[in-house]
This record gives structure tokens, C-alpha cells and sequence, in this order.
């Protein structure tokens, strides 16, 4: 690894460093640590993550999903109605079925803003409304189910943390490591940092975008599907998307993605993930009020964007 | 030329944007092996036929034949499949992510650009960011992008603007190899000189139509000036700069041994009132810093600023304005709020004269403005966004602005690059007429013959000091040339 590479992943060291620091205090904490304790903290942040880094891949592309937690909970509820009950076999199938609909909602939507030429976030604050009625229409109340060994293959049967960890880097591996290398990866970064000359270099900048929302979508329905392996149920509630989406954009941030687009990676909001999970809980056990704990996530999240973004200051205008 | 050995041949290319017609019936051919020059005054259309010919926008009608079979370019990678590879002005790289991943973009064989940015005697990390690697290597990087899809067809947009002599020159190399290959080079500058020089043919465009096309040889600026301006302005071509007898006046800027950033060492110099005080350097020299330094936006390390003979301290913009110096930018963009209209972009820098919660007088604002549009000669006919309008027009909104606000001494930062011989001419009359109210103008110029025209005096400036300081007789280009190399001129 050369200076230039080590600078570009100062962002991600830096996170990792805080990531282990709280994750120290956090497990100094607790009575004892072992793979219980390591499921826990496994599962608390799964869901949230891969949202993270499906939000990630949009804002990088230079767009962003107000619905990505609405899609989610719509597969959660999809998948939670229709497993429920079923063998293995289906359950997988459906599983594949639901996190293709992901897939599916998420073109569409970056069709629409292709199209209608409307700005991200207001096509997508339009659908974030309709994919929770959906939701809510799919499973009225919370509830459903999965099949058990399915379950099992998400989550891991307790004490077992390694698949939920599997679940958790999988998809680096299998689908981020190979759409960065891809043409299709630098074209993302490419209409991100800078539309017109993305589209002077040739690239096809309304089927980018379509599929930037369609991976979107993937780790939408990843995550809502996720979601049923963990809880055994749905929950239709839309404070649960508005939160998640809220959270989803916080992680990508945290996670070394500007706003502005053409900047970041999926590893940083991964780990982002798990620092927005260890703030909460390292508060909670002190028995510090809630509401002060929202307080400190919200303080830490600006000094780390702004830290991140003195850092990246400097090393332009070098 | 005879049609069988022509390239690329443009017969009636039309195109409007909504009611502003910006191509009527052009006409355009590159012969093979040839290098054309592609000429016209600001918004006369040239820079649409780039844009149907490199495939960003498509006509309204008319033909464009490669090879003598008629062809339409739906993108610009489909222009480049076939054999048409431009340079924009801007370059086309995306700021965010490394040259190699740019080249991957565009298909690039990284081993051919590595071959051919060498063969320029460049080197480049092929893991730096964009964003990262200054302006004129940029382009030269872009340049060898083009040149690794061996194209039939190079198109350089105003490359030679923004770089230094001794990159112009590999350029100017690079086009005549170019045609020694049999390849064609379709060249757009704003130099005339360069394009007496280097171009085979030159085309005029004028308000949409070919005008002219012509042999370009030595003597042909005259013919270029006149039929880029048309019959309304001819005879206005040449400036005849009197320059001020005014070496008797007072100083009223003077920097003393200012250094600062890698290039400025011990810098000393002063600015008279009424004159217009040129500054010439190759790039890289310490001169936008010390333009930083003088318009408050960057801190020299050490050194003193004197103004009307007291210390001036410069901590942020407002405190060079409140002394009376106004800071015209290299980079229009960077000044101008592209959205917003004319008026606003305008009346800006107004507010300095208004009290903090005061309201703004609208009345007053708009004479002021007015004033400034009709002494400026602003083409107003897009006047609700001046993004849309054409650069000519929005520098001199950037200049304009100074002028309704009132200044003492107007930094200029390369005000004509990339504009057209008409308004060159505008704006040199502008800033001349600054220095016969009695004003000052501090202006760098990447165009040597500038400082003949518009200058009283210039600096020149090599390894962060001044090297010579001229009278404006001995300012020639040879001379400015030498002192920017280091080589020591006859006062």
C-alpha cells in the first residue's frame, strides 16, 4: 500500500480505531465476553449496517434514498408474512423472490428520478410514504414468521455469532468488492464527483443511477429480510423506516461518504454501524437517560464529519 | 481542398435552443492530415458544433459525413468508437477518483496512455486523485487519454489557455506528429499567433454561419479579427495604448519582500495610482498566491503591505475591499453565482456600503446596475441566469460588479483567457479607462502581447522575485519571454 492509498483509507482507520475503543469500553462493561456477547453485538448492528451501506452506494453515485428504510420494512414484512409457517426450500425461495422485489423497487425508483429529471430526495421521500402503506396493507399488525433453520442461517443458533458475522461480510465480499472493480463502480463514482464530465467520458448517466438504486435495493432486501431472521416477525411501524433511513444516512456519513458524492466506501459505514450501536448501549449501562445518550450520538457525529472533514481539506490542497 | 480527401465534412448544421438559434446553416470540412483552426467570437457557435460533433448534443438538421459516409454521434463514447477524440476546455476527468480508474472509464489502455504521457516527458501517479494533480498537467493527462485512442480526429478546445509555455509548445508538437501521421486536429484558440503559426487552415464562424475559410498563414490575424467581428467593428481591431505619463504620481500600493507557499521569495513591489501595472510569469511562479495575498484570501509568511503608505493587515477578503482592492478571479466560476441573475450577481459586493440590518435601496441598486450593464456592454439577453451566459459576458459581469461597487485597485487574474477577440478588446478599453479615472489595475496575463496593449509598466516574476521591471516600450514579447525564463533584460 503506497502514501496515496494509505491517505485515502485514513477515514476508515480512523473509524476503526473508534470502533475498538468503544467496543473495549463497551465489552469492560460486561460481566464476562464471550460468543454470546459477541452475537449480541453482531445482531445489533446487522440490519442498520447493510441499510448503511446500500444508502452508501446511492449518496456515493450522488444521490440518496429517503425510502431505504421503507423498502426494508416492506420486506420485512413481505418476507415475514409469507414464511411464516413454510419449509426450508421455500423459505429460501421466497427469500430470493423478496430480495429481487428489493431490487425491483430500487431501479424503479431510480428510473422515476431518471425520468421525471425531480431531485432524489424528493422522489424518494414521495415513495418512502407509499412503500409504508404498502407495508402496512402487506401485515396490519405486527407479526409472521420464518422457517426456523432459515432463521438459524441469518442469525446463528445461541451462542453461534458466526453466521450473522457471515451475513455481515458476505456482501462486502460477493457484491461491493466486485462492483468497485467493476466499470459499473467507477461509472458510480464517476456521476457522483461530477455528472458532466462522467457524462463526456462517456458514461451512461440515467442507467448509472438506476442501477445504483437497484443496489440500493439489494441491501434493502437484505436487510429487511435480515430483519425477519432476527426479530421472527414484522413490524409495519413508520417511525421504524423514518428512524432506520435517518440512521442509514448517519452510518454512511460517519462512515467516510460525503454528501456531495464521488467520496467513500462500504467498509467505513459498516463500522459506522457499530459505532452508532456502541454509543447507546456503553450510555445506557451507565444508566444515563436516553434522551441524553441521542444527545451524544448526535454531538459525536459532527465532530467525527467535521475531523473527517478537515482531514480530507488538507489533503486536497496539498 | 478537393472532397476525396476530406475527413470530416459539416453540410447545413442547424441548432436552437428554444428562440436563441445558435447554429444556421454551418458549414465545416477537415481534410485529412490537416490541422484546422476553428475561430469565432463568443457565442458565434462554436462551441456547439464541438458539442454535435463530440456527440454531447445532437442537431437540429444538416449532415456531418467521416469518410464521406453521412454518420450521427448518439454519445460522446460513440464519437470516440469513431475515430473523433476531443479535449474539452474543462478537463473531462472525474475530480474524485484516481487516473487509473478515469482511464478504465473510458476504456483507456493504461500501458498506451503511460507511453504516451512519457513520450510528453511527463510522469503521473497513476493512483492520485484528480482532484489532486494541478490544472495544466490535468489536461496534458487528458490529452494523452485522447491520443491513446488514436484518433482520426483530435479536437483541442482552448488547451493552450491554461499552460505554460513549455507545455504549449509539447502540444504544438504533438499536433504537427499528429499530422505527419495523416491524422487531422481540429484546433479552437483565442491565440492568434499560435494559430498563424501551427494551423494548416482556419475556419471563422460568425453568429452561426462559416464566414470565412481561408489558408492561415503569417498575416492573416487581420483577416481572422475582421471577419470574426463583421462589418460593424472592423477597424477597431488594433488597441493603440498610449500608456500614462505617470511617473510622477503617487504609490498606492506597495509589497515589500513578501514570501510565502513554495514559490514567493522576498517579493517587492509597487502600484502606482493610474496605471495599469503588468504582471507576466510562466506558471507555477508564486502568482495567483500573490494575488491571494493582495485580495486578503491567503497570509504571505512574512513581508509588509503598505496601502496609501500605511500597514495593511489582511485577514479576510472584506479587509482588502474596505481598503478599496477588488480581487477579479482567474476562475469565473468561482466568483459568479451561476443561478442567479445579472442584477444580483452585480450588486453583491453593494452591500459593503449598507449597513449591516440595513435594507437594501432597490431603486439605487438597479440605476447602479444599469449603469454598470450599458458601460460594461453585457449582452442581456439571458439576463435571469448568468450561467447561460456566454464567458465573455460573464467576466465582464465579474468586473462589472467592482465597477458598481467603486475600488482603487482592481487585481486581475488572466481576464481574457479563454475569451474572443471582440471582448478582449472590451475589457482592455475597460481596464484602460479604469487607470484614466485616475485608478489602478494590478493584471497577470498568461498572454505575453496583453501587456503591450493594456499595460503602463510591467513585472515579470521568476522563482518568486522580481526578475525585471520594464517600461512599456521594452515590454515586448521576446523581452517579457526571456525575464520569465530567468534571462536577465535591458531595462
Amino acid at each position: 500500500m503506497n502514501l496515496i492509498q494509505l491517505r485515502r483509507q485514513s477515514w476508515n482507520l480512523a473509524i476503526i480505531l473508534l470502533a475498538a475503543i468503544l467496543g473495549f469500553w463497551r465489552v469492560s462493561q460486561l460481566p464476562q465476553f464471550g460468543a454470546y456477547e459477541a452475537r449480541t453485538f453482531v445482531l445489533g448492528i446487522l440490519p442498520i449496517a447493510l441499510l448503511s451501506m446500500g444508502q452508501a452506494i446511492i449518496i456515493i453515485g450522488g444521490g440518496i434514498n429517503l425510502a431505504i428504510g421503507a423498502e426494508a420494512v416492506l420486506i420485512n414484512c413481505l418476507s415475514a408474512k409469507y414464511m411464516q409457517d413454510t419449509s426450508f426450500t421455500k423459505s429460501l425461495l421466497l427469500a430470493i423472490v423478496f430480495i429481487f422485489v428489493g431490487v425491483l423497487i430500487g431501479a424503479l425508483t431510480g428510473w422515476i428520478i431518471s425520468v421525471s429529471k425531480i431531485a432524489d430526495i424528493v422522489v424518494t421521500l414521495a415513495t418512502s410514504f407509499l412503500l409504508v402503506g404498502v407495508a402496512m396493507f402487506v401485515m396490519p399488525q405486527p407479526g409472521g414468521g420464518i422457517n426456523q433453520t432459515l432463521a438459524d442461517l441469518i442469525s446463528g443458533k445461541v451462542p453461534n455469532f458466526i453466521p450473522p458475522l457471515i451475513c455481515l461480510i458476505l456482501p462486502l465480499l460477493l457484491i461491493w468488492i466486485p462492483l468497485y472493480r467493476s466499470k459499473m463502480g467507477v461509472a458510480m463514482y464517476a456521476i457522483g464527483s461530477s455528472k458532466d464530465a462522467a457524462f463526456l467520458s462517456g458514461v451512461n448517466v440515467n442507467m448509472t443511477r438506476i442501477k445504483l438504486y437497484a443496489f440500493g435495493g439489494l441491501f434493502a432486501g437484505l436487510s429487511g429480510l435480515v430483519l425477519t431472521g432476527i426479530t421472527l416477525s414484522s413490524s409495519p411501524f413508520a417511525n421504524i423506516s423514518n428512524t432506520a433511513t435517518l440512521n442509514s444516512v448517519a452510518g454512511a456519513v460517519l462512515g467516510g461518504v460525503a454528501l456531495s458524492g464521488g467520496v467513500g466506501g462500504l467498509v467505513g459505514p459498516a463500522l459506522a454501524a457499530l459505532v452508532l450501536y456502541f454509543i447507546p448501549t456503553i450510555l445506557l449501562a451507565y444508566g444515563i437517560d436516553p434522551s441524553y445518550s441521542q444527545i451524544i450520538t448526535g454531538a459525536l457525529t459532527i465532530v467525527v464529519v467535521l475531523l473527517g472533514g478537515l482531514l480530507r481539506k488538507r489533503t486536497v490542497s496539498k | 481542398m478537393a472532397a476525396s480527401t476530406s475527413l470530416l465534412n459539416i453540410q447545413g448544421l442547424e441548432k436552437a435552443y428554444g428562440p436563441v438559434t445558435a447554429l444556421k446553416n454551418a458549414n465545416f470540412q477537415v481534410a485529412a492530415g490537416e490541422i484546422h483552426a476553428l475561430l469565432g467570437a463568443n457565442g458565434a457557435g462554436k462551441s456547439t458544433l464541438v458539442k454535435i460533433l463530440t456527440g454531447v448534443i445532437s442537431g437540429d438538421s444538416g449532415t456531418i459525413s467521416l469518410h464521406g459516409k453521412e454518420i450521427t454521434f448518439s454519445s460522446p463514447d460513440n464519437a470516440r468508437q469513431n475515430g473523433i477524440a476531443p479535449v474539452f476546455q474543462d478537463p473531462a476527468l472525474i475530480p474524485d477518483i484516481s487516473i487509473q480508474r478515469n482511464l478504465a472509464l473510458t476504456s483507456t489502455n493504461e500501458k498506451r496512455f503511460i507511453s504516451e504521457i512519457s513520450a510528453m516527458g511527463l510522469a503521473v501517479n497513476l493512483n492520485e486523485i484528480a482532484a489532486n494533480i494541478e490544472l495544466p498537467l490535468l489536461r496534458m493527462i487528458d490529452l494523452a487519454r485522447a491520443l491513446s485512442h488514436d484518433p482520426e480526429l483530435l479536437i483541442l478546445d482552448e488547451i493552450t489557455a491554461a499552460l505554460p509555455i513549455d507545455l504549449s509548445e509539447k502540444v504544438i508538437a504533438i499536433m504537427n506528429a499528429q499530422k505527419q501521421k495523416g491524422k487531422s486536429v481540429v484546433f479552437i484558440s483565442h491565440r492568434l499567433a499560435e494559430i498563424e503559426e501551427i494551423c494548416d487552415r482556419a475556419t471563422v464562424l460568425r453568429d452561426g454561419i462559416n464566414v470565412d475559410t481561408f489558408v492561415a498563414s503569417q498575416g492573416s490575424e487581420e483577416r481572422i479579427v475582421s471577419a470574426m467581428l463583421g462589418d460593424k467593428n472592423r477597424g477597431n481591431s488594433a488597441v493603440t495604448n498610449k500608456g500614462n505619463s505617470n511617473s510622477n504620481n503617487e504609490t498606492f500600493l506597495q509589497v515589500k519582500a513578501i514570501s510565502g507557499g513554495k514559490h514567493l521569495k522576498d517579493l517587492s513591489f509597487e502600484v502606482k495610482k493610474g496605471e495599469v501595472l503588468g504582471v507576466a510569469a510562466l506558471e507555477g511562479q508564486g502568482q495567483d498566491l500573490l494575488f491571494e495575498i493582495l485580495a486578503g484570501q491567503s497570509k504571505a509568511e512574512s513581508g509588509e503591505i503598505f496601502v496609501n503608505d500605511k500597514k495593511a493587515v489582511f485577514s479576510h477578503p472584506s479587509d482588502a475591499i474596505g481598503l478599496g482592492i477588488s480581487f477579479v478571479p482567474g476562475d469565473r466560476k468561482s466568483a459568479l453565482m451561476p443561478q442567479r441573475s445579472i442584477r444580483e450577481n452585480l450588486a453583491l459586493t453593494r452591500f459593503r456600503g449598507i449597513s449591516k440590518w440595513g435594507v437594501i435601496n432597490s431603486k439605487d441598486e438597479q440605476s447602479r446596475v444599469d449603469d454598470a450593464v450599458a458601460s460594461l456592454q453585457i449582452d442581456t439577453r439571458a439576463s435571469s441566469q448568468v450561467k447561460r451566459l456566454s464567458g465573455g459576458n460573464q467576466q465582464k459581469v465579474t468586473i462589472g460588479r467592482w465597477v458598481t461597487t467603486g475600488f482603487d485597485l482592481l487585481l486581475c487574474f488572466d481576464p481574457t483567457r479563454g475569451i474572443d477577440v471582440g471582448t478582449k478588446q472590451q475589457i482592455y478599453e475597460l481596464l484602460r479607462g479604469f487607470a484614466d479615472q485616475g485608478k489602478s489595475v494590478l493584471l497577470f496575463t498568461s498572454e505575453l502581447r496583453e501587456i503591450q496593449l493594456v499595460c503602463d509598466r510591467a513585472i515579470v516574476i521568476y522563482e518568486g522575485k522580481v526578475q525585471a521591471s520594464l517600461a512599456i516600450e521594452k515590454c515586448t514579447e521576446e523581452n517579457l519571454l526571456n525575464a520569465a525564463h530567468g534571462i536577465l533584460v535591458e531595462k
